[in-house]
């Protein structure tokens, strides 16, 4: 039946648009990429005409997309087969009624004894046939994809392009690929799918913009669509493709300095303590003991009454400072419905803390409110740094799409403290979504490792409910802090360096 | 941060093939009555409406009425020729637009689709007019000018079906 068609296909072309045929036949000729023989090798003779309007048709949508896609050759892979993960093959119930109205419309015919309405359901029982006659192609396809940046900067505009290729020997008539785009990703610019046909060995070209945000994706599979000719039978496929990646490391940029607490290491840093001893900050007076430098005897009190007293200093020491972010499904917010949620919020302010605080010289850590592991343990230097950049980037649990399993926090507050140091303070990044968040900050406080709460604000007050969440998060903020626990309220269009300094002044007036 | 949306309905584009399809049979059924070409012209008008809002609802509403107005112009002594092309230009347009909102709904407006309805409907377009000569082919060379012959024929391409059903 298929010959038939094709055959017929030929005719019709001479017979309704001659002229407009023959014009894309030459320009086919001309730009037709694939071989010529090819075309009248797969063909029979009589339907020689069509293939040539068809491949002409198709070399020009071909030509079109590779000149929009201006990566066509920064990558040129060789196409790769692909795997079937899903199919199914069903009716598209499009030619549905057809046949009911046909054989009314013969009975209509019988009645009036009308011969043309006869001869026209003759034509209706043509399309049945032609309905039913062929069934959804089963494509065989090879996937190139090619992303011009595979290593942007988030925010960077990145474009893929994807080719598709008949690697079947069946013409496929009607076929729509739509790209499987992971689910973080935003696409800006162009249709990722399409739509064509395809004689095997040709191939479609299309290409969109994503915009690129912290983390790594992974291109894999394609959803794909093959109907028969008719459109009365459709073939849904879900193919794995090769995979092809692309990761975003957010840059090193820093914020201000952190406001740390009192308690450090016994090595010299940036953090004044209340202890005395060497500094800048003038502490107390204490009585000369042997062997105190000179540089530090208060010559001023000698002269006044002859008493030798010794100045001390605030020493400054560094601190060890883990960095725990709230990853848990609850803390997955947003503010409206624009805008970056509030978990990445929190991963991107952990990474400006993160930077800064190695910076100013102190020994940090990552850890994660998360079912899944995420753990750096403290430490200082470029490796340390480089390891934390990569992690914040790339851990899956630190993606931007909510957790699907459930965190146990008792026990997880068990394993966290065992891993942290005697001396180690935690800035704990969380929107306080809950009192489960209010319960760990307290917990870990309470066990002397005090804890610093940057909180970046997901709530509005623009409706009743979301006024009363936002006061809801309020009260267990004023609750924290009555517990000595400093908080710093991170207002969602604030940069985290003012929220940063307004907390500062406050803590030191 | 927010990407493209997609819009679910068929490309302007895709409106073309079903409003030509449309008008031929239109213009196949003011051969035969004008009030006939009439009700087909509505017909065609809800069809490319149902095709622009991606509703198959419409699409098939519109096809029906088309197709009522070709059935009433043969009603109204129309000839057979005008009545089977009337006919499969009414299939045509109907076909090609339930193509296009299957087309403007898997894929949104964005994508160009316009050579997969193309070949879709001058596929269906051949089915149509080979059907139709063939028909009328034989109903000229027929022995007889008696419906029987007619029946013979539709006989024949029911037969031609079963086969088709079978392979």
């Amino acid at each position: 039946m298929s010959d038939d068609v094709a055959e017929a296909d030929g005719s019709s072309a001479a017979e309704t648009d001659g002229s407009s045929a023959a014009e894309t036949n030459g320009s086919g000729t001309a730009v037709q990429d694939g071989a010529p023989g090819e075309a009248s090798a797969v063909d029979g003779s009589g339907a020689a005409e069509l293939t040539g309007g068809v491949a002409g048709v198709e070399a020009d949508s071909d030509s079109d997309a590779e000149t929009g896609a201006p990566s066509e050759g920064v990558a040129e892979e060789a196409a790769s087969a692909t795997t079937v993960r899903e199919m199914r093959l069903t009716p598209t119930n499009h030619w549905v009624g057809i046949a009911a109205i046909t054989f009314l419309t013969a009975g209509l015919g019988v009645m009036t004894r009308s011969r043309p309405l006869f001869l026209a359901a003759v034509v209706g029982v043509g399309y049945l046939a032609y309905a039913n006659a062929t069934e959804a192609p089963d494509p065989s396809l090879a996937v190139t994809r090619s992303i011009a940046d595979p290593d942007p900067e988030p925010g960077d505009r990145v474009r893929v392009t994807v080719r598709v290729t008949n690697a079947g020997d069946a013409i496929l008539p009607d076929l729509r690929v739509v790209e499987q785009i992971p689910d973080a990703l935003a696409v800006v610019d162009g249709p990722a799918r399409t739509a064509t046909a395809l004689r095997p060995g040709a191939s479609v070209t299309f290409s969109y913009t994503v915009l690129a945000r912290r983390g790594r994706f992974a291109f894999e599979g394609i959803d794909v669509i093959a109907r028969n000719v008719s459109g009365s039978r459709e073939r849904v496929l879900d193919l794995a493709t090769a995979e092809t990646t692309l990761t975003c490391l957010p840059p090193l940029d820093a914020t201000d300095t952190v406001p740390l607490q009192g308690l450090t290491s016994p090595y010299t840093g940036r953090v004044s303590t209340d202890s005395a001893g060497e500094g800048v900050e003038f502490a107390s007076l204490r009585e000369y003991q042997h062997g105190d430098a000179i540089s530090r005897i208060d010559w001023n009190r000698y002269a006044r009454d002859g008493a030798l007293a010794t100045m001390e200093f605030r020493e400054e020491r560094m601190a060890t400072v883990v960095v725990l972010v709230e990853l848990r499904r609850q803390a997955y917010l947003q503010a409206g419905e624009d805008g970056p949620h509030v978990v990445d919020r929190s991963i991107d302010a952990t990474r400006r803390l993160f930077n800064s605080l190695i910076a100013t010289g102190d020994r940090v850590g990552i850890a994660a409110l998360a079912a899944a592991d995420v753990w750096l343990p403290p430490g200082a230097g470029p490796t340390h740094q480089a390891e934390a950049r990569h992690l914040l980037a790339t851990h899956p649990a630190l993606s931007p799409t909510p957790p699907s399993e459930r965190l146990y926090v008792p026990g997880y507050l068990k394993t966290l403290l065992s891993r942290l140091d005697d001396d180690a303070q935690v800035v704990f990044v969380s929107p306080v979504p809950d009192v489960t968040s209010a319960y760990v900050a307290r917990a870990l406080h309470v066990r002397d490792h005090p804890v610093t709460i940057l909180s970046p604000d997901p709530t509005r007050t623009d409706t009743p409910g979301r006024t009363l969440a936002a006061a809801e998060r309020s009260n267990r903020l004023a609750s924290l802090r009555r517990s000595g626990i400093r908080v710093v309220d991170w207002e969602s269009d604030e940069r985290l360096a003012e929220a940063l300094e307004r907390a500062r002044r406050r803590w030191s007036a | 941060m927010t990407g493209v949306e997609i819009v679910r309905r068929p490309a302007r584009r895709s409106l073309l093939v079903s409003a030509v399809a449309g008008s031929v049979a239109t213009s196949a059924a003011a051969v035969g009555s004008p009030a006939g070409a009439l009700v087909c012209l509505a017909g065609t008008g809800v069809l490319v409406a149902g095709v622009a809002t991606a509703r198959h609802g419409l699409v098939d509403a519109g096809g029906l009425v088309a197709f009522l107005g070709v059935v009433f112009a043969a009603a109204n002594g129309a000839t057979a020729g005008p009545v089977v092309f009337g006919t499969a230009a009414t299939v045509v347009a109907w076909d090609a637009g339930g193509n296009a909102v299957s087309l403007g709904r898997q894929l949104g407006s964005r994508v160009d689709s316009l050579r997969v309805e193309l070949l879709h409907a001058v596929a269906g377009a051949v089915v149509g007019l080979t059907t139709a000569l063939v028909g009328l082919v034989l109903f000229r060379l027929g022995p007889t000018r008696q419906p029987v012959t007619t029946l013979f024929v539709l006989l024949l391409a029911a037969v031609l079906l079963v086969v088709a059903l079978n392979r």
